[in-house]
């Protein structure tokens, strides 16, 4: 470790991970809810696990790419960080604030949360992803203020390099946008509109900004490939991604209400959105390949590898499959969304923050790369992970597909709960796998316990 | 070597002028107006009178000129990488000034047609037609600001020196694109001001 | 290479030429859009035209025409591409 202060990253890390866990354990509480509509109902019913699904996901995420700054900025700014004790505070005020709020969504109510949280004074629960009481949000936005201030600071008094600029950039992006979640208009079109300011720009914008830069380090670290090439790489991805992705929040706008002509410039653009990712993937293996060093962390090589493979095929392929106009019409809201945004989650944002704590980590507790029983362990989970997802998705794709053909588009469609009933063995696999996921997941962090000779710097 | 043998060895190996990341940018951006007009094309064929009847009111004399004065200011780009070629910084800032010049009465004439458009009440939504009219030329007429703000940033750079006889990708660079906008209007002006 | 007279002979002439050449088929151009000519025939000249203004654009004023295949088979893949299609939804639309 470079600098002292990027100790600062290791329990942002560990939070993650253990948020991650839980995030899945609800997931397969949903999974098997799917098929057993009762399961732990009324006690954990089917809303309340899917709340505390997507909010932890998104969460970790967050404690992820806050970890990841406060390891990358200092070594990139070549100085310490600016407040290393800033930083550990709203550690902890992140956390306790998240895990109230998970503990509110299972124990409260929500409407009785929406009351005792001021949500009448100004209302912004009640919508997808951003079921978070008025209070929480405003903690969010705290937190984000001072881990922005932190890192800006260390930037202003050190290097500026790409990599810190457009992770900087992507950053600030990411709280602007989230600002959009305390807009709630009485117009259910426009609000839907502003929703995806936080959700689309956020994901298929200023996250992907962060995606490059923390995959760029990481390639530099293990490769050894001069940081101009890198650099170069860098601006021509997140160009892309902008270019592609700020109009191609119209792919969003086809059914809500909004003017015709979004499922014009939502389809062109959003057709192009693949390409930012098709170009890490070409960026990844090119990289590796004029590598200019062994490094000993395979195991983060693998993972940077696998990102841009994963987060190309769900993101990119996935997406475009049902990006289209005409094609969304009917696949609109079935589980071919799902499917998507299953493999597109994990495999660029999940794995990215692997990749990152898979290079970190190891630096952190004091040497260049684990032993090698625990990066096979860690490779084991990495595969397991990985193909528990592919097989996830083809069984949603699958699941979507003949929910479109029964209930959309046969002379003859059934109701929703009747179409529900014949997919529903796609739904068993899809459980079924989840638990093979879990089991990567685990071995993933006993890994992390896993001995033998660690691996000093090549 | 020197880097005169330097530039005739790239251009034996047969890459283009400029920087190959503005190359791949260009292509980047092709593609995405080649879809763009592929999409008009396609829509057009579902909506044949519709577009014949609507395109009858667009200005062809505003978009002939327009062709005609970005022709020109590609002309003059072509004069301007010339004049660096040969070393000569002054000429080329001169002519890129011009490229620059002519870009910006291209904007002036297509304000005024989306002025006269506008004050006709037609907009967005007014017909697919139009839809694609405004789209198509809004999109393109950013490129034609972004494409003259690269000319400047290089014209200003050749005026301070920057630039040698042995050492201009930077100018090859931002005269690339500038071709590539023109090159866009030269299938966009056919398509949607004549085609029927 | 380097002095002024070279890249007369090798560069500005040639592209006046061209120049000169793409004001002509700009002319023509709008001489048939100003008559309000239509159907297939004047459809496909009108895109031969712009296919040949591109190629003209991406030779000599891009300076492609001095690059190797692949960059110039690009070009002129993206332009057949394109003009291609627009070429068969024309005809589409005739039906």
């Amino acid at each position: 470790m470079q600098y002292k202060s990027q100790a600062v990253a290791k329990p942002y890390f560990v939070a993650a991970i253990a948020l991650f866990v839980g995030q899945i354990l609800f997931g397969l509480i949903m999974g098997y809810q799917y098929v057993a509509g009762d399961f732990l109902f009324p006690e954990i019913p089917f809303n309340v696990a899917r709340m505390v699904h997507t909010n932890l996901l998104i969460v970790w995420l967050l404690f992820g790419f806050m970890g990841a700054a406060y390891y990358m900025i200092p070594e990139e700014a070549e100085t310490e960080l600016f407040s290393p004790k800033l930083a550990l505070v709203m550690f902890w005020i992140f956390l306790v604030a998240g895990a109230l709020t998970i503990v509110g969504y299972l124990t409260v109510p929500y409407a009785g949360l929406a009351k005792w949280t001021m949500n009448d004074v100004w209302p912004t629960m009640g919508r997808e992803f951003l079921e978070q009481p008025l209070p929480t949000k405003l903690g969010i936005v705290v937190v984000a203020l001072a881990f922005l201030f932190n890192i800006s600071m260390t930037t202003l008094k050190g290097r500026k390099t790409s990599i810190s600029l457009v992770l900087l950039a992507g950053l600030w992006g990411l709280a602007i946008f989230f600002l959009f979640s305390f807009f709630n208009s009485s117009n259910l079109a426009i609000d839907k509109y502003f929703w995806w300011w936080t959700v689309h720009l956020w994901v298929e914008g200023v996250w992907e900004l962060i995606l490059g830069a923390l995959l760029a380090f990481v390639l530099i670290k293990v490769t050894g490939v001069d940081r101009e090439v890198i650099e170069k790489w860098l601006y021509m991805i997140i160009a892309m991604t902008l270019i592609t992705g700020i109009i191609g929040t119209g792919h969003h706008y086809y059914w809500i209400g909004a003017p015709e002509y979004w499922q014009w410039f939502g389809s062109v653009f959003s057709a192009l959105e693949p390409i930012p990712f098709f170009m890490m993937t070409v960026f990844a293996f090119n990289m590796v390949n004029r590598r200019r060093r062994e490094h000993p962390n395979k195991a983060a090589t693998l993972w940077a590898l696998g990102t841009g493979v994963m987060a190309f095929l769900g993101a990119g392929v996935w997406g475009f499959l049902h990006t289209l106009a005409p094609v969304n019409y009917y696949t609109h809201g079935t589980q071919i969304t799902a499917a998507h945004g299953h493999i597109a989650f994990y495999g660029a944002y999940v794995m990215v923050v692997l990749t990152i704590i898979s290079y970190a980590m190891p630096v952190m507790r004091g040497r260049a790369a684990n032993s090698d029983k625990a990066q096979v362990l860690e490779m084991w989970s990495f595969w397991l992970m990985t193909v528990a997802i592919v097989f996830i998705t083809l069984f949603l794709t699958a699941a979507g597909i003949l929910q479109v053909w029964l209930q959309r588009m046969s002379d003859t469609p059934l109701d929703f709960m009747t179409t529900q009933g014949k997919i529903a063995i796609f739904y068993w696999l899809r459980e079924i796998t989840g638990f093979v996921f879990l089991l990567g997941l685990v071995l993933y962090i006993v890994s992390f316990f896993t001995g033998g000779d660690s691996k000093k710097a090549a | 070597m020197s880097t005169t043998e330097l530039s005739s060895d790239a251009r034996q190996q047969g890459t283009p002028p400029g920087d190959l990341a503005i190359w791949f940018f260009i292509y980047a951006e092709l593609l995405a107006f080649g879809v763009f007009f592929l999409a008009y094309a396609f829509a057009r064929a579902h909506h044949v009178e519709l577009f014949n009847d609507s395109q009858r009111f667009l200005n062809r004399e505003s978009g002939a000129i327009n062709t005609v004065v970005l022709i020109t200011s590609s002309y003059f780009v072509v004069r301007a990488v010339a004049a660096i070629r040969a070393g000569l910084a002054r000429q080329c800032a001169r002519w890129l000034g011009g490229a620059i010049g002519l870009g910006a009465v291209f904007l002036v004439i297509k304000l005024f047609e989306f002025h006269a458009k506008f004050s006709a009440g037609i907009s967005l939504s007014t017909n697919t037609f139009y839809m694609f009219y405004l789209s198509l030329t809004i999109f393109h007429f950013m490129h034609v600001i972004l494409g003259m703000v690269i000319l400047a940033a290089v014209m200003v750079k050749a005026l301070r020196g920057g630039y040698t006889a042995e050492q201009h990708t930077g100018v090859e660079t931002g005269a690339s694109y500038w071709h590539m906008v023109d090159l866009v209007w030269l299938i966009l002006f056919p398509l949607v001001y004549v085609i029927r | 290479m380097n002095n002024i007279e070279n890249q007369r002979k090798q560069f500005i002439r040639p592209c006046t030429r061209i120049w000169l050449a793409l004001l002509a088929l700009t002319a023509v151009t709008y001489g048939i859009g100003h008559m309000e000519l239509g159907g297939t025939h004047i459809v496909m000249l009108v895109l031969a035209i712009s296919f040949i203004k591109g190629e003209m654009v991406a030779g000599f004023f891009m300076g492609l025409r001095h690059t190797g295949l692949l960059w110039r088979a690009i070009m002129a893949g993206w332009l057949l591409i394109v003009g291609g299609g627009i070429a068969i939804a024309y005809l589409i639309g005739l039906k």
